[in-house]
């Protein structure tokens, strides 16, 4: 890029000001946490802003295997990869689908799923409760997969499909010369073709469902099936003054978001922000 | 055929629930096997329940207004960053990290930064020779709700940013070239030329922005729980409140509050879209 050429918005002050103060708002916070996660309650409460001297790292010790963290890092790590692989499998078939094959109400189905993204969710928090109820899945984590499931199914259809339907026509009628059926025409093109879309939205829905916390806390009661969002907050409600105990549950739910975030930023901003840019 | 388990799921864990709670706000249901037909009463109710209107207005204030913080915030950045920092990449990346935090971590953060002993607003008050400003931001009804609508700007600002990136990017260069020959203040730059060609993109993201306000829970049940008095509450909040945490035991009640804000929500969303882009198709 010729920066150049580019037309000057700001004055080399105000432009060094604003991303340098935004860029402390933005990260401050964060860095703060993470001194806190390894120091102890009575160190923080000498001082709130020290730097860590010395580490505690047994302070992550002590969440996991004291605080009950690693139940509910386990419980969260099995519901959200259980519902991610399978909604992006029923996914990736609706949107092959829908992308592909024109029959009467291809376009009326998929204004339907689409339309769902806009609906508050406490349209359906109430009965969904009421369902697992009657189906003995309440207070149960396969019940929170399969609504996790249908919670991010309209995104991931509405991202796939976008990208299934720019696959050349082509290649789908070669493979058919070739003999392949329907299936397999799903396996071994959609799915390797559709790849980079297909990774977009298994990191976008792994975030989302990381971080879900209201179906979670009105699905799960039992302290032992709780997940990480609604682990911590319970945590945070049996033991409001010990903040460094807190930090440490609140970094290890943060960890995994922010090494797969490191690896793939550029992936995740664009699945994140996908359905606004046109 | 391909689509059908998508449409198994739809239907079984949305469609079906979704008429479910709009058949169940006509009875009061006490209980599996205790339910008894109430017609509109549920609704009469709401009409004068205070608490519903409080949260409404809250939730209103919130949808209409704090998108402007959002979208303002977003496209400031976003400018800082086209004109040519070193580093961009970086600062992209770094501005975008809140949205990925869960609400969760979000409030516990924000929480500390509001604490009225050691939270940073306070500390950075009384530093500055203000601390009579210094209070409870979270515990005073009214300064809650403006804390709240902060803590989800920090959060959401760096969405914005990226989206109002992409669409600047996209703009034909030579139009801003030619401004500069002109000398253009870049207050009129704004204001005259980029502004009003991003247009589209800045009403998507006022609408997206608009709808997750609409629905904010999460944040308010960790911070505010909906207090003090009522100053924060959020239709979202007073729904589970209703259903899961006052001991009721009536859902059709709250089944109702959910069936009239699903309404507004859709109503809402369709008015914006019509008001606002009459010539842009919506989408998300």
């Amino acid at each position: 890029m010729i920066t150049t050429s580019l037309p000057r918005l700001f004055s080399r002050g105000t432009l060094a000001a604003i991303i340098g103060l935004y860029t402390f708002y933005t990260l401050a916070p964060f860095v703060w946490l993470a001194t806190m996660s390894v120091r102890t309650t009575g160190e923080i409460s000498l001082d709130h802003y020290a730097w860590p001297k010395p580490f505690h790292w047994g302070q992550f010790r002590s969440a996991w295997i004291d605080s009950d963290f690693a139940t509910y890092f386990w419980n969260s790590t099995i519901v959200v990869t259980s519902a991610v692989v399978v909604v992006t499998l029923i996914g990736a078939a609706a949107a092959h689908c829908l992308a592909r094959f024109r029959f009467a109400g291809n376009r009326l189905i998929y204004g339907i799923l689409f339309s769902s993204i806009i609906f508050p969710p406490q349209i359906t928090l109430i009965s969904l409760y009421q369902i697992l109820v009657d189906y003995n899945l309440y207070d149960n984590l396969f019940g929170l997969t399969l609504v996790y499931i249908s919670l991010q199914l309209p995104l991931t259809v509405y991202l796939l499909e976008g990208f299934f339907a720019r696959i050349p026509q082509d290649l789908f009628d070669a493979a058919k010369i070739d003999g392949y059926g329907d299936i397999e025409i799903f396996w071994r093109i959609v799915l390797p073709v559709g790849m980079p879309a297909i990774a977009t939205t298994l990191i976008l829905n792994f975030i989302q469902l990381w971080n879900e916390f209201l179906f979670a806390v009105v699905l799960i009661t039992d302290p032992s099936k709780r997940t990480l969002p609604i682990g911590i907050r319970g945590f945070m409600g049996d033991h409001f003054q010990d903040i460094g105990l807190i930090a440490t549950g609140v970094m290890i739910s943060v960890i995994p978001v922010i090494v797969v975030y490191m690896f793939f930023s550029e992936k995740l901003i664009r699945g994140m922000t996908a359905g606004a840019i046109k | 055929m391909f689509v059908a388990p998508a449409i198994l799921v739809y239907f079984g864990l949305t469609a079906y629930p979704a008429f479910r709670t709009i058949f169940d706000s006509f009875f009061t249901i006490n209980g599996p096997g205790d339910t008894v037909f109430a017609g509109i009463q549920n609704y009469r109710d709401l009409w004068h329940d205070e608490i519903f209107w409080a949260a409404v207005r809250n939730t209103f204030i919130w949808s209409f207004i704090a998108p402007f913080l959002d979208v303002g915030t977003g496209l400031l950045l976003a400018l800082a960053l086209y004109a040519g920092v070193p580093f961009a990449r970086f600062f992209r990346v770094a501005w975008f990290t809140p949205v990925l935090l869960s609400y969760v971590v979000v409030a516990i953060l924000w929480m500390w930064i509001y604490n009225y002993d050691w939270g940073f607003v306070n500390i950075a008050l009384r530093t500055l020779g203000l601390g009579s400003l210094a209070q409870s931001w979270l515990g005073n009804p009214n300064t809650a709700l403006a804390a709240l609508i902060v803590t989800h700007a920090w959060k959401w600002a760096g969405f914005n940013m990226v989206v109002c990136l992409a669409a600047i990017h996209s703009l034909p260069s030579e139009v801003l070239e030619a401004s500069e020959l002109d000398n253009c203040g870049w207050g009129a730059k704004l204001r005259y030329i980029i502004v009003p060609m991003l247009r589209p993109t800045l009403l998507n993201l006022y609408i997206l922005a608009f709808i997750g306000k609409m629905k904010i829970f999460d944040l308010v049940w960790i911070m505010t729980q909906g207090g003090p008095l009522w100053s924060t509450e959020t239709v979202s909040t007073y729904v589970y409140k209703r259903a899961f945490n006052w001991n009721t035991f009536d859902l059709g009640y709250p089944s109702a509050i959910a069936a009239v804000w699903f309404g507004v929500v859709c109503a809402a969303v369709l008015l914006l879209n019509r008001l606002l882009a009459s010539r842009e198709r919506l989408e998300f």
